[in-house]
């Protein structure tokens, strides 16, 4: 593969960076995956932003997760709440939104929160893989 | 003020229909000398009397008019020989321009109900880019993938539910679609109630976010009204989506219909901020939203009331501040007539 870069191992296998996909659509979360997986890419899953912070606050994740894609319109805890969250409580992982609704308004105020990406499905493989490496590279400069 | 009406062909109908709308007119009695008159029909739902003679209805006590719409030009006289004092006559030309304007007055409210509705349409725009674009990033994925997989049975899985999302997309458009049209003007029928709820819970998702909202429904078994079901399913996914505006998307919505000695009603109940004491008499005044600019029409609960009253049912609100909502319709039950429910 020719995208390594940070080179972390996760369960004994060479990865690109550990992504987790936060989506209430399961068939989102699987394509999302696929994707991701083909390009080297160790991927986690949660199905709303409640189980996004468990599973970012859980054992090694607090350490090795280097990247958060986050849908918006999600039951329990919704994108924005999550998104608020993660940037406090985490400041240093990159977030990419991925959404259904093209909103300037909800774009403009989240990358001014610092999210890298606002992107709208469906969004071609080519550039999630894009949006997920230039984040990954935002996660290697905070690590400087 | 207290009216008779000779005549139960269309103009007749169409003046009962509108005279029933307005809180100060009573209609005391109806009159047509052909008792399969339409007018008579509606008559006897709407529990006005039907005389069977012009000179029984015109002793009626306290007469202030007399409406003839018979359009019969021999019927003046003999009505203004009979003419009560105190009463007046409104015959040829005059009754010709009443039923003109009535006319336009249901034409106008028909108007503006599709109006309300296409402009509530507007409001589905993050609903329908939610359902649209999730199963199209599956399709884009899967078909991305497509391109070089080379295991067969991945191949054939993978086809299959870019069918099925393919199937998702199309869902959408044709609840759309049949929603945005005009309301139809095909003779009201007997609507299953419980039906048309879920339906117009289906279409209220693209407006509001039902996700974080807790649905309760305490649906007696086979509750039908008489209506129009096109009007009564914009009713319900008004009422639905105020509810959960009202909520902020969290909370408890209930759904409830009820039979009880020839009473039928619909409850639909949020726990949401609730609405002023001194605004709840206004509410169902047209134009009236507590709604920031080019959010709402200040037209849905107009229209609802109007579409309940032709209904011959009522409304009603029971609010507080703090603990939610409850609009009650209430209709009378009409399940005996005969008429088969219409698929909901």
């Amino acid at each position: 593969m020719s995208e390594f870069k940070s080179g972390f191992f996760v369960g004994g296998e060479s990865t690109n960076g550990r992504v987790l996909i936060v989506d209430d659509e399961p068939d989102i979360r699987k394509v999302v995956r696929m994707t991701l997986q083909k390009a080297g890419y160790d991927v986690l899953e949660a199905e709303n932003g409640e189980k996004a912070i468990e599973v970012v606050n859980s054992g090694e994740n607090r350490l090795l997760l280097d990247v958060i894609i986050c849908d918006i319109r999600m039951p329990k805890v919704n994108g924005i709440e999550a998104i608020a969250y993660l940037r406090q409580n985490y400041p240093r992982v990159p977030l990419i939104v991925l959404t259904g609704f093209p909103d300037t308004d909800m774009a403009t105020s989240l990358l001014r929160q610092g999210v890298v990406d606002y992107l709208v499905k469906p969004v071609e493989g080519e550039k999630l893989k894009a949006s997920v490496a230039r984040a990954m590279e935002q996660r290697e400069l905070a690590h400087l | 003020m207290r009216a008779v009406i000779i005549g139960a062909g269309r103009g007749g109908t169409a003046l009962l229909d509108v005279f029933h709308q307005i809180g100060t007119i009573e209609v005391v009695g109806i009159f047509d000398q052909n008792s399969s008159a339409p007018g008579l029909k509606r008559a006897q739902e709407l529990n006005v009397p039907i005389y069977d003679r012009v000179a029984d209805l015109l002793k009626s006590q306290g007469l202030h008019l007399v409406m003839d719409v018979t359009g019969d030009p021999s019927m003046e006289s003999v009505l203004r020989e009979q003419l009560p004092a105190g009463a007046d006559l409104v015959s040829g030309q005059a009754s010709r321009l009443l039923w003109t304007l009535v006319q336009h007055e249901s034409t106008w409210q028909t108007e503006l109900l599709h109006a309300e509705k296409l402009a509530g349409i507007g409001s589905f725009a993050a609903g329908i880019a939610h359902d649209m674009n999730n199963p199209l990033q599956l399709i884009l994925g899967l078909a991305e993938n497509l391109t070089d997989e080379t295991d067969l049975d991945a191949v054939h899985l993978q086809a299959q539910d870019i069918i099925d999302a393919v199937k998702r997309t199309t869902a959408i458009c044709r609840d759309l679609t049949s929603y945005s049209r005009r309301t139809s003007l095909r003779q009201d029928c007997l609507v299953g109630v419980n039906g048309k709820l879920d339906e117009a819970l289906k279409i209220a998702r693209y407006a509001v976010a039902l996700q974080d909202i807790d649905i309760r429904k305490l649906y007696q078994p086979d509750v039908v009204v008489k209506g129009n079901p096109d009007e009564l399913l914009h009713v319900f996914v008004n009422l639905i989506t105020n509810a959960v505006q009202a909520m902020e998307h969290r909370g408890t919505l209930t759904l409830e219909t009820s039979a009880m000695a020839g009473t039928i009603q619909v409850r639909v109940s949020d726990t949401g901020c609730g609405i002023p004491r001194e605004l709840q008499s206004l509410i169902f005044e047209p134009f009236f939203t507590t709604k920031p600019p080019g959010k709402g029409t200040g037209l849905g609960l107009y229209n609802i009331k109007n579409v309940i009253h032709r209904m011959n049912g009522s409304i009603g609100v029971d609010s507080h501040i703090g603990r939610g909502s409850t609009f009650t319709l209430t209709f009378h039950d009409e399940s005996g007539v005969g008429e088969s429910a219409t698929p909901s």
